[in-house]
């Protein structure tokens, strides 16, 4: 299984640690660490690792005792934790070492890292300054440009990830093809930032009424699908009917549409004749209900909410090109009629289309000709909704004139018709206009520059301005080709450390944080003053940061790099072994969204880090509650529910996103997922996998369980060692499918007990059940437990470990850099100081906020 | 382009026949010599047909060097030493029927789903790293296409890229002169993006100065980023100013009858095959638009039953498949003359067909019941070892981006991922 080795190793290993440090130059070489480290290194480790063929391609013989470089340091950090951890020297053999003899050479030999460490901090910094992220340059551009929706971060290559993080130093590298893209990225932004004419447009307006509810007069998936209705009885109309019907009847606001399936190809379920004029966002208003649809096309009231959103995407019919968007945000049609209001992004051209959300997927049918079929109903008839009358307008303008983006850049100077010579929508006059650019591009300037300027830092901006504008180029274009040139600078592109800056550094840091941005104006202010040295003013500010929306980047940003949600949509669930998952990206959302809000509460409610092992409520909607087996629940929104204790579904472990995809849609792994809640939950990643063992291949036949090879696999000791750190994990996770549902056994292809049915797009399916799932196992630690309720139960109980953790995960994911050596005595005190109250997620976050690794440049 | 002299128009068979023989000395061997010396040209044609062929005609049935040819491959008998055709290949996770043919040279993920957006495609991210060196960094061409709906070409933000579908107008584009003024207004968007990175230098020299060891690497990286974008605008520059290849071939005539499926197929590989002739651009893509083909010729004596898409869901109907057979040979038959052109035109390092890349496929593996595995995918020529039928896993294909990114490498280009491609293809190696 090709794919399992490379997790692993993507995971693991290729990208090393020593990534993060650089080298230098200039630290007084030693030539030999203190006598007992001599020692210890001579008497139990030399004999495997002093030689050419030394083992595990780890040569003592050959490592510089120079600490001045950061890969000797990283390499000496290692062997440090081994031996600290008491891995190496490997028990048995001729290695028994009185403890105070390694706990004196341990401390000694930590002392040394220390120190280097420090040197090296003192010298360079914690870590060198590093280019904005895609993200952090679209939301910085948001927030200087004060464009909350404004798209420009597509335009930029993916960054690089280790470990899932996209932060990390060494990979935010700066090429021709990034310099481009930044120009032509802000180039954009800025066009868009201008008013786009002189007076504020008027917004289009749409009104839908009777068949223009919907393009066609049928969907595909045939009648059950989508018909029109009128009080609550179907009502056929032909293409026929479409000429010889007058206007008004093909308009009768008591003329609605009813649908009964998902937006999933092939549907084009958009208004009749609508297409957005312009690029911006739209008011949506309409009026809808949630029904069911029983035997004979007949309609009555649903038992239950129907969600649904809105789809933006290119009115191309079934077939899909470009962007498909959903916008809008969920809402639930009830089962009487109510109106709702939203407000949608459009792009120029796009039109949008009803999803709702969880309805079955017609589905091509080859046996009998060609042709969509739907599924048979059940019991309660289909769901479905009703659109009954839909309103459109838009772009809404904001509530000033110019936009408060073109008066960012311009001031009040007054606004006029376009010129020949210009590319611009609009002119901007100006009667001084060297005076005026070096007012406005100074304002610009300062605001966007993450550090204060020296007078030099503007010159030859303006020098670009002047030479423009002397040249006759126009007032707006030559402020524009300035600004755009100052958003490519090291002013804006880059986040220094700036040790002359140290308190608007850390602002900075802090801020790209928790905001992925810079500082507001109040922030800027009161670092200039030091004032964030203060305690009581930094928990006010801290307590602003997380109340105010920005904080929500972080959510979103922090859950995906450290939980490694990016990766959630890798694989879809196969066909053979999970038909009922078809299409059901209403399950994969509200996962995504189940666990942001975990992580958003821990730190909102402040609750102990054990939560994250174990809690007794999750957060559900009507998709999740099922997916769950949980007591119904209706609604898309998801709410906090008191969990039953047989229930598994408290702490993070058990969440179906991490469940989903720590498997490959196909199979899942104990090996991997063991692996993966020893990196990111525990803390503590195993090594990487021996490079010439090939990775066990799941039998999907059923014949043997994963379980049962592992043990063959592990057989071997030298396997066996490393696979009892994280494969019990996996074990207890067994219990989970693909999908994160609960199973007892394994399904299978062919062998079994026969399970057969429909799957959403009504073909038939069957697919079997077969061996029993055993989740039992032992932690490398000595714990023994039953299953993942006794797992959880374990690992609730660790909760510094836990904590310990998550200040890693926080310090990579806010600095790029790893914790170093000389900072893990750091960590130590901030989770003494959490201690008291129980390590509290919330009060882990502040005290790491206020700790030296943040604010030390 | 009234100002130039006008060229009597001819049919379009008088054009095919004056490519092929009016051209003994083919375009680029002079203009190789006008050139400075630069590394071999290494080139690639994209194709696809949205609606695929008939796998079970298409895949052979053996694999490796030794593979009896399918009926299919059989018009490509006389170059059979000079392709690999694949099996087992697949874009993983790209379903949605026809929606998927906007991601043939992309591979981004489920395109029908919500929070779809399209990313770079295989041609963008080539030029991306290979900076302009012709006067077109790439030509993106139709054949009945739908132009507003469709295309190989996107960018990386996701923005479809439209096709040329019109000869006439590729030809004007690649050998006559545009306006003036129109020529003017570029170079001076290209003196602006000059004078803006001189800004940034002078800015990043200073900050240089003033700051430590630390900042090196990344400061160099910034003075690289800027030096190879001014070096690549100089190249646009010079583009801009340089005459156009003259070319002895009357302009081309644009065939407007959709139902002249094969003609137009054949004039726009001949545009192709001009453009790389003529080094107006190394790298072209080439939508085969069959799902916006009505009832076609399948040959002088047949049309199709019915439109192209609804004939490729044949339903197992005899009628309708002995039809799409002949349309599929047909379409191997035009490839095989197209890489037999290809072969016989001489550059001076060698036959044009070795150091270009023709990778013909479609995001269709079974048009009939919309699948999208194992997709029909043939590479022929750019200096691989060809000759074999490379066959991996139906039931767990390989991502055909695998491929993708061999022949990114190929190109020249440092990478070692392509959207879903992590690693090289197995098997296909470099001759």
């Amino acid at each position: 299984m090709r794919r399992q080795t490379n997790i692993v190793l993507g995971k693991l290993g290729l990208v090393c640690w020593s990534l993060f440090l650089f080298t230098s130059h200039g630290l007084i070489a030693q030539k030999t660490f203190p006598a007992p480290v001599e020692t210890l290194l001579d008497q139990h480790c030399m004999d495997c690792h002093g030689t050419e063929s030394a083992k595990a391609d780890f040569n003592l013989a050959d490592l510089s005792r120079d600490l001045s470089k950061g890969k000797t340091l990283s390499t000496w950090v290692r062997l440090f934790d081994r031996v600290d951890k008491k891995e190496m020297p490997p028990e048995g053999k001729a290695h028994r070492i009185q403890a105070a003899d390694r706990d004196r050479a341990l401390k000694l030999l930590g002392d040394v890292l220390r120190g280097a460490d420090r040197a090296a901090i003192a010298k360079h910094g914690r870590g060198p300054a590093r280019r904005l992220t895609r993200d952090e340059f679209q939301d910085n551009l948001r927030d200087l440009l004060k464009m909350p929706t404004l798209d420009v971060k597509g335009k930029l290559p993916e960054d690089r990830r280790a470990h899932g993080y996209t932060r990390v130093v060494g990979l935010l590298d700066l090429s021709r093809v990034h310099l481009n893209a930044f120009l032509n990225a802000s180039e954009e932004a800025l066009m868009d930032a201008m008013a786009p004419s002189v007076t504020p447009p008027v917004p289009q307006k749409f009104k839908a009424r009777g068949i223009n509810l919907f393009t066609g007069l049928t969907t595909f998936g045939g009648r059950e699908a989508m018909f029109f209705v009128r009080d609550n009885k179907m009502v056929v109309i032909n293409g026929n009917d479409l000429k010889e019907m007058k206007p008004e009847a093909l308009t009768d606001p008591k003329l609605h549409v009813a649908v009964f399936r998902s937006a999933t190809w092939p549907y084009f379920g958009y208004p009749r004749n609508f297409r957005a004029n312009k690029t911006g966002t739209y008011r949506v208003r309409f009026a809808g209900r949630a029904v069911r649809q029983v035997r004979d096309l007949r309609l009555v009231p649903a038992h239950d909410p129907l969600p649904m959103s809105f789809r933006a995407r290119q009115p191309s019919g079934p077939d899909v090109s470009g962007d498909v968007r959903e916008t809008g945000g969920w809402m639930d049609l009830q089962p009487v009629s109510k109106q709702f209001e939203t407000t949608i992004f459009l792009k120029k051209g796009e039109t949008f289309e009803y999803s709702f959300l969880g309805l079955p997927v017609p589905f091509i049918r080859t046996d009998k000709g060609f042709y969509y079929d739907f599924p048979p109903m059940p019991k309660d008839g289909h769901r479905g909704g009703v659109i009954e009358w839909l309103d459109v307008e838009g772009p809404l303008n904001p509530p000033t004139w110019p936009p408060p983006s073109h008066e960012f850049l311009f001031g009040q100077l007054p606004l006029k018709a376009p010129l020949p010579i210009s590319r611009l929508p609009i002119s901007v006059e100006s009667k001084e206009p060297l005076k005026d650019a070096e007012r406005l591009f100074r304002r610009f300037a300062d605001a966007a520059a993450h550090l204060p300027l020296t007078e030099e830092d503007y010159t030859g901006f303006l020098t670009l301005i002047r030479k423009d504008l002397a040249a006759g180029m126009p007032f707006a274009d030559a402020m524009l080709k300035g600004y755009q040139a100052f958003l490519c600078s090291n002013h804006f592109l880059f986040l220094s450390r700036q040790p002359d800056e140290p308190s608007l550094a850390y602002a900075n840091r802090l801020t790209h944080f928790l905001w992925n941005s810079s500082p507001d104006d109040r922030l800027a202010s009161l670092a200039k003053t030091n004032a964030l040295n203060n305690r009581k003013t930094f928990e006010q500010e801290h307590a602003r940061m997380l109340a105010d929306p920005r904080f929500d980047r972080f959510i979103e940003g922090f859950v995906e790099q450290w939980l490694d949600l990016a990766d959630l949509r890798r694989d879809e669930p196969d066909n053979r072994l999970y038909p009922e998952y078809r299409k059901d990206d209403y399950l994969v959302d509200s996962m995504e969204k189940e666990t942001r809000l975990f992580v958003k509460t821990l730190i909102t409610e402040n609750h102990p880090i054990a939560t994250i092992a174990d809690s007794k409520f999750a957060f559900v909607n009507d998709r999740l509650a099922a997916h769950y087996d949980l007591p119904r629940v209706r609604g898309s929104q998801l709410r906090k529910v008191t969990l039953p204790d047989w229930n598994p579904r408290g702490g993070l472990l058990t969440h179906a996103s991490i469940l989903k995809h720590t498997s490959n849609g196909t199979t899942t792994s104990p090996v991997l997922r063991g692996v993966w809640v020893m990196e990111k939950i525990l803390g503590d990643p195993p090594p990487p996998p021996p490079k010439s063992i090939p990775a066990v291949e799941p039998d999907i036949r059923g014949a043997t369980t994963i379980r049962e090879q592992l043990a063959k696999h592990t057989e071997d000791k030298a396997c066996a060692t490393c696979h009892a750190r994280f494969d019990p994990i996996g074990f207890a996770l067994e219990n989970f499918d693909v999908m994160g549902a609960w199973r007892d056994r394994y399904r299978t292809q062919n062998a079994g007990e026969q399970i057969t049915g429909y799957d959403p797009a009504g073909h038939p399916f069957t697919y079997h059940v077969r061996r029993e799932v055993d989740p039992a196992g032992q932690l490398l630690t000595g714990e023994a437990f039953t299953d993942i309720h006794a797992l959880k139960a374990i690992l609730a109980k660790k909760p510094r470990l836990l904590a310990r953790n998550l200040l890693h995960q926080f310090t990579l994911y806010a600095t790029g850099t790893p914790v170093r050596f000389s900072e893990r005595a750091e960590i130590e005190r901030v989770l003494d100081q959490c201690k008291p109250t129980g390590y509290r997620v919330g009060d882990l976050l502040r005290a790491f906020c206020a700790s030296p690794i943040l604010r030390q440049p | 382009m009234n100002h130039t002299a006008p060229t009597p128009p001819m049919n379009r068979r008088h054009f095919l026949r004056g490519l092929g023989v009016a051209l003994p000395l083919p375009l680029l061997l002079q203009h190789a010599r006008a050139q400075p010396k630069q590394p071999a040209a290494r080139r690639m044609l994209l194709i696809s047909n949205n609606l695929g062929v008939l796998p079970g005609s298409f895949f052979p049935k053996q694999t490796g060097p030794d593979y009896a040819l399918s009926p299919l491959l059989k018009n490509l008998e006389p170059i059979r030493k000079e392709f690999t055709v694949f099996s087992g290949l697949s874009h993983p996770a790209v379903s949605g029927g026809h929606s998927t043919e906007n991601c043939f040279l992309t591979g981004a993920k489920d395109p029908t789903g919500s929070g779809f957006r399209n990313t770079v495609s295989l041609d963008q991210f080539a030029i991306e790293h290979l900076g302009q060196r012709t006067r077109f960094p790439t030509l993106n061409l139709g054949v009945n296409i739908d132009r507003g709906n469709r295309s190989l070409s996107w960018s990386r933000d996701g923005v479809l890229l439209p096709a040329e579908d019109k000869p006439s107008a590729l030809f004007r584009k690649m050998f006559i002169q545009g306006r003036p003024e129109e020529t003017e207004q570029r170079l001076q968007r290209l003196k602006e993006r000059g004078s803006i990175l001189d800004t940034l230098r002078a800015d990043a020299k200073r900050l240089q100065a003033r700051s430590g060891q630390e900042d090196k690497t990344r400061l160099d990286q910034y003075f690289t980023s800027i030096r190879e974008l001014e070096q690549g605008l100089t190249i646009a520059g010079e583009w801009e100013t340089r005459p156009k290849p003259i070319t002895r071939q009357p302009a081309p005539e644009d065939i407007l009858d959709r139902a002249q499926f094969f003609p137009k197929f054949d004039l726009m590989l001949r545009m192709a095959q001009l453009a790389f002739e003529s080094d107006s651009t190394r790298i072209v893509t080439l939508m085969v638009d069959a799902f916006a083909t009505p009832v076609f010729e399948i040959n002088d004596e047949e049309k199709s039953l019915t439109g192209y898409h609804n004939l490729s869901h044949h339903g197992q109907s005899p009628e309708k498949i002995r039809q799409l057979e002949k349309t599929d040979h047909r379409q191997m038959k035009t490839l095989a003359g197209l890489f037999q052109q290809l072969r016989d035109t001489r550059e001076p390092t060698g036959p044009l067909l070795d150091s270009t890349m023709i990778l013909y496929g479609s995001n269709m593996g079974d048009a009939n019941v919309h699948n999208c595995d194992n997709l029909p995918i043939l590479l022929a020529g750019g200096g691989f070892r060809h000759g074999q039928h490379l066959a991996f896993d139906p039931r767990n294909n390989q991502p055909l981006c695998r491929l993708y990114l061999s022949m990114l490498q190929q190109m020249g280009i440092e990478t070692d991922s392509f959207s879903s491609g992590q690693g090289t293809l197995p098997g296909l190696r470099p001759a």
